[in-house]
């Protein structure tokens, strides 16, 4: 344990030597430390991800904390391994990415410095086994992320949405201090396994403190309607936070929610049930509204929402095969939750670190403004295609194999003879085909758009790929995908043991079952393989001595080809777009022009978060006036505040006395 | 063994029979003698021996996705249950794969569609991801409704599982059939949805995705398109009759129903013109309700959720 916990501080230590370095010095040294912490850490993570059991320790801290454990347990390892990866190559990727900002010598101090503490921070929370030392850990996450988003401080746009994600992350924590509150007022104890009393019980207050956890951890995953802040946040971040974001730190809260399932043991029906059917809303809502994105790291983020909706279904099958007493729909739910999350994890960061590289060479996120990058950025261009492959979930990519676990679970939950959970399975395999129908949609939008025909504006300057920092890390995670994906075994392997905890018997887990499932995916994927490779291999065959021409592309004759009647990434958007108008409101302007000669016209649309703007706003709004009723206390006159503190000291005079 | 290969070898290569009796129907609806069944048997050899040209701002996207998508349809068949031979590759959740897969080479098709830079293939494109986007989800109600009805989630035990009697579950078979029949015409390319046989570009989904297509990826797509549209008449037909006669009869049987089923879509193709492409998702609504209400008999009265 005591090695993990080196590798945990060292990440903060490296912002800290980063921070007195010299500015071509600082981003080498946070990854020398980097690499040292994986030397500290991962041995013991992947001992205890591949064969179990656990290691802790205990400390002993001034009051109020107390006596706290440490504990690495698999579920803890397996997000440790996620942490401790994911910062890592987000301090790669920042060596070439951040020499934009070469000059701003305070702001990259300041990077660096933050990135450690929020490597640290992420670790401590999945270990930390107290509720008060979880929340200042929590905290503390949660103001460096806010510190990293606010790089750009400059921008006002940058501020706002730092801000608003500062109080979403503080609304979120709100909910976790009410949770832990009354769980540790009733067991007299801050020890998460004591909680276990009063979680597990069937009581209406376990259900609310149930609630108020998944509301806090919620909001930090992104589940609808709290998910407002990541739409926000991540285009804010410089590219490699967002990865570190989405790709990492969102994961805290679906830690956070599986922990707390770790201690109910059996849930409730209808929480198993709330938590499916709000994941499935999660899910379909991110994706509709990615589609309707212009912004490329915007359209990610609700991409990131899309998948917490993915992941939250496996969860909700997970306690429905935990509440129905079937083993195998429970492994396979909490199986593909967890694939998922790590799955996510590589493809997401893959995608926002290619956001980065577009944005670093044309300087916009703007699809509609891109085209033809492939060209200019083809090692990018081929990682990025492989990456939106399997966030749709596409064979061969690892996506796909998380995707199947939940399928195949819901799909076995068909033979359980009640028509709650029948129904609800229809809705869930329903809604995760329409969720990985409309992701393909939206990532041939986005790599089609983006990378492939021809530039839609002119670009500030040639883009090229200089930089193989930028690509390391993704070519890393892309040779994870196919791995994973190709040969699913071997995540399987890592995850058993932290599957096996949240079945009631270690024994019997349904793994063999799955295993030879996979196995036969394994070899089905292969040939398949077989099968493209052989094509393409009698395609050059044949074509080996015949003429191949080089023309342009074919448009019914016409002479004058331009970039500009390329179709775009809205008009791609938007049959589908108008089917579901109602999930995701468009504000449309149009300017036509009515002379008999055309000069000028022009077309914009705006999307709206309806939950923004039908929870969030009016919610704000209220607030606001209620609160007004009390600005008067507030006024600002310094002989107010006299009476204050008079009416204070007199208060405890009367009640000291009124003691004795 | 041989047996089973032999009977494989025939299932690939028939998906262009088929497209021909459409057009053989089609002509005879409309009082012409039509060309030979076999006619696009001769365009796909010609394809194969032509060279190609290839548009300037395509990348090795456009390369590869023939023979992704030819790959794809291929390994699909995979799965489907033959008569005789039963299905090749069999596992809890085949399905999935099966969907899956189908949904990798529509995904390099519309990249290739956009890889060209045309606004006619872009059109195209868009259409194709949305209709598919519709019907995918329809097509897990379907799969849903049959993994109730069966408790089978493979394809071959869910056909081996289904036992022809009459009342609610013929109502079932009914619903279904009619549902993928819907799926047929809306993959498969064909009238109300989309039109094979329009030459201008504006009007089509996906003739105008693979037009500046030519020798052999042409070719490759040709055979894809038409093998796509075959697992969906395979599927159907497999509701009709009961699978797994162990003799060679049924596989003729089979076939005939496989006739029927596309002489059924000749005859659509006759009768009713193309709907406008704002009518199109209603008519593909009317596939996911078709599957709903097969999903609720079979929730409701063969399992009992009234009772």
């Amino acid at each position: 344990m005591i090695s993990v916990l080196i590798g945990t501080v060292l990440f903060s230590v490296g912002g800290l030597i980063a921070l007195f370095l010299k500015e071509k010095f600082k981003s080498i040294a946070f990854i020398v430390v980097a690499v040292l912490a994986q030397l500290f850490i991962l041995p013991d993570v992947l001992q205890i991800l591949l064969s179990g059991g656990h290691i802790e320790a205990q400390f002993y801290f001034s009051e109020p904390i107390g006596i706290s454990f440490f504990r690495l347990d698999p579920l803890a390892a397996l997000f440790a391994l996620i942490i401790s990866l994911g910062a890592l190559f987000t301090a790669v990727y920042s060596h070439g990415y951040m020499k934009m900002y070469a000059g701003d010598k305070a702001e990259l101090s300041s990077y660096y410095f933050f990135l450690g503490v929020i490597s640290s921070s992420m670790f401590f929370v999945v270990i930390a086994q107290n509720a008060l030392f979880f929340l200042i850990v929590w905290e503390m996450m949660s103001l460096a992320s806010f510190f990293l988003v606010n790089f750009e401080h400059r921008k006002e746009e940058v501020r706002k949405a730092s801000i608003y994600y500062l109080v979403a992350m503080q609304i979120g924590t709100a909910f976790l201090i009410a949770a832990f509150g009354w769980s540790s007022a009733i067991t007299n104890s801050l020890d998460f396994n004591s909680f276990k009393s009063v979680v597990c019980t069937s009581g209406t207050h376990a259900i609310f403190i149930f609630i108020l956890f998944f509301l806090g951890f919620g909001t930090k995953a992104g589940f609808v309607p709290l998910h407002t802040w990541l739409p926000k946040a991540h285009p804010a971040a410089p590219s490699g936070v967002s990865a570190l974001m989405s790709g990492v730190m969102i994961k805290m809260g679906v830690y956070g929610i599986l922990r707390i399932i770790l201690l109910v043991g059996i849930p409730d029906y209808r929480l198993a049930y709330g938590i499916l059917f709000i994941s499935i809303v999660t899910g379909v809502y991110g994706v509709a509204n990615a589609i309707a994105q212009h912004d490329l790291k915007k359209l990610l983020a609700y991409h990131s929402i899309e998948n917490i909706g993915i992941i939250g279904m496996g969860i909700g099958l997970g306690m429905l095969g935990l509440v129905y007493n079937n083993t195998l729909i429970a492994a396979l739910g909490f199986l593909g939750a967890l694939l998922h999350t790590f799955n996510h994890f590589t493809f997401k960061s893959v995608l926002f670190y290619g956001a980065g590289i577009v944005y670093s060479q044309t300087h916009t996120r703007d699809i509609e403004k891109l085209g033809g990058l492939n060209k200019y950025l083809p090692l990018t261009s081929i990682l990025f295609l492989i990456a939106s492959l399997a966030i749709s979930g596409l064979p061969i990519l690892n996506g796909f194999i998380s995707e199947f676990a939940i399928y195949i679970g819901i799909a076995k939950s068909f033979s359980i003879d009640n028509i709650a959970i029948n129904i609800a399975a229809l809705m869930g395999l329903s809604g995760l085909a329409l969720i990985g129908a409309m992701a393909l949609l939206c990532f041939t939008k986005v790599y089609g758009i983006c990378f492939l025909g021809t530039p839609r504006s002119e670009f500030p300057f040639m883009p090229e790929e200089k930089e193989y920092s930028l690509l390391l890390p993704m070519a890393f995670l892309v040779l994870a995908m196919i791995m994973i994906g190709v040969f699913p075994i071997l995540a399987i392997n890592m995850l058993a043991s932290a599957v096996g905890q949240f079945l009631p018997d270690a024994s019997n887990t349904g793994m063999p079952e799955i295993i030879s499932l996979v196995t036969t995916i394994s070899t089905s994927i292969s040939i398949f393989i077989f099968f493209i490779i052989s094509f393409f291999a009698i395609r050059t065959f044949l074509l080996r001595k015949r003429s191949v021409q080089i023309f342009k592309t074919w448009d019914c004759g016409y002479q004058q080809e331009s970039s500009r009647i390329q179709y775009t990434g809205s008009s791609f958007a938007q049959p589908i777009l108008q089917l579901v108008a109602e999930l995701v409101p468009q504000k449309v302007q149009v300017h036509k022009e009515q002379t008999l000669f055309p000069v000028h016209a022009s077309f914009e649309s705006h999307t709206q978060d309806i939950s923004e703007r039908l929870l969030i706003q009016p919610s704000i709004h209220f607030l606001n006036n209620f609160l007004n009723k009390f600005s008067w206390i507030q006024s600002g006159r310094m002989q107010q505040y006299i009476i204050y503190g008079l009416i204070f000291l007199v208060f405890l005079l009367v009640w000291i006395w009124g003691g004795r | 063994m041989t047996t089973k290969i032999l009977v494989f070898a025939i299932v690939c290569i028939l998906p262009f029979f088929f497209i021909g009796i459409i057009n053989r129907t089609k002509a005879r609806w409309a009082g012409r003698k039509g060309a030979s069944v076999f006619q696009p048997y001769y365009d796909f050899s010609k394809l194969l021996r032509k060279g190609e040209v290839i548009s300037k701002t395509t990348s090795c996207v456009f390369r590869i996705a023939p023979s992704v998508n030819i790959a794809a349809a291929l390994f699909a068949i995979l799965f489907i249950p033959i008569p005789f031979i039963g299905s090749i590759i069999s596992f809890p959740g085949d399905f999935i794969l099966f969907t899956y897969v189908l949904g990798l080479a529509k995904f390099m098709l519309v990249l290739a569609a956009l890889d060209t830079g045309s606004s006619f293939e872009g059109m195209g494109a868009s259409r194709e991801v949305t209709f598919s986007t519709l019907v995918e989800m329809a097509f897990f109600i379907v799969l849903a409704t049959l993994a109730l009805l069966t408790n089978q989630i493979s394809f071959e035990a869910i056909f081996a599982m289904l036992t022809v009697s009459a009342g609610y579950s013929l109502l079932v078979k009914m619903l279904l059939v009619a549902s993928l029949f819907i799926m047929l015409l809306t993959e498969g390319s064909r009238v109300p949805v989309d039109d094979p046989n329009t030459h201008l570009e504006l009007t089509m989904i996906h003739e105008v995705m693979i037009l500046d297509y030519s020798g052999p990826d042409l070719a490759f797509m040709v055979y894809a398109a038409g093998m796509k549209m075959m697992l969906i008449a395979l599927l159907i037909a497999n509701l009709c009759i009961p699978p797994y006669f162990p003799s060679i009869a049924a596989l003729f049987l089979f076939i005939g129903v496989l006739v029927l089923i596309y002489i059924a879509v000749g005859v659509v193709e006759s009768l009713i013109a193309r709907s406008r492409m704002s009518h199109v998702p209603q008519f593909i609504f009317l596939m996911t309700a078709l599957s709903l209400t097969a999903f609720a008999v079979v929730a409701f009265f063969l399992r009992g959720g009234f009772s």
